[in-house]
């Protein structure tokens, strides 16, 4: 029985490019894998927003109604969905002039249980020392 | 000559802006540079902002992007897709993507 650490780290903005939001969908993707494992391996997910990155928690993302693309916020809500960890760099916020009330944090629309949680780079830092594999968007 | 540049990053490596001389210059914020509209760095507005230019930002990039009319500097004018179209063939000769 073994886990594989997945982490993903997001330090783009949204939309220019799909690289960020790809970072989400690869992150959402690893939980459907069990088919390929033996029993009792897992493979786990965590997402991290850092610098110019954590611009694509921003809330109340309108990509859906402007340009018919499911906004980078849903699938953050996704994320949580799945229970995936999801780390946003709280330094970087408070560079942005934004805080918690600015970001999504949670989906409780779509009955997740869990939360975006807002932690220091160290707490980010740590959490890429324990992945098995690190992937940057 | 009078130009319009679109700005379509928040980060940029060029300082295309610096070297042109137009005798007018108009700055339409699209995509991620919608971000220097609406983003401050340590307090600061984006150096972006501090040209001789009219200021102009894409309201669907910006909604897209979870911001508002609201948030936008008070040097930048919200316009649509159809004032951008407007500004091209009335007010400026030439434009440039950078």
């Amino acid at each position: 029985m073994a886990t594989t650490k997945l982490g993903f780290v997001v330090q783009r903005p949204p939309y220019k490019s799909e690289n960020p939001k790809l970072a989400l969908t690869h992150a959402i993707a690893s939980q459907s894998v069990e088919i390929y494992l033996e029993d009792g391996d897992l493979v786990t997910a965590d997402i991290a927003f850092v610098g110019d990155g954590v611009l694509n928690c921003k809330k109340d993302q309108k990509a859906l109604e402007t340009y018919g693309l499911s906004s980078t916020e849903s699938h953050i809500k996704m994320s949580l969905l799945l229970d995936l960890n999801v780390l946003v760099c709280k330094e970087d916020l408070e560079k942005f002039g934004m805080t918690e009330n600015d970001i999504v944090i949670d989906a409780e629309e779509f009955g997740a249980e869990v939360e975006v949680k807002v932690v220091p780079f160290d707490e980010i830092s740590k959490m890429m020392e324990e992945m098995n594999h690190l992937l940057f968007f | 000559m009078k130009l319009v540049a679109f700005v379509s990053d928040y980060r940029m490596s060029v300082d295309t802006l610096d070297r042109l001389k137009p005798e007018k210059l108009g700055i339409i914020l699209v995509q991620n540079g919608v971000y220097h509209a609406t983003t401050k760095e340590n307090g600061n507005p984006s150096s972006l902002l501090n040209y001789s230019a009219d200021y102009f930002v894409l309201q669907e990039d910006l909604e897209t992007r979870g911001y508002t009319s609201s948030d936008v500097d008070g040097k930048v004018k919200v316009i649509s897709l159809g004032d951008v179209v407007d500004l091209i063939f009335n007010d400026y000769e030439k434009t440039a993507w950078l």
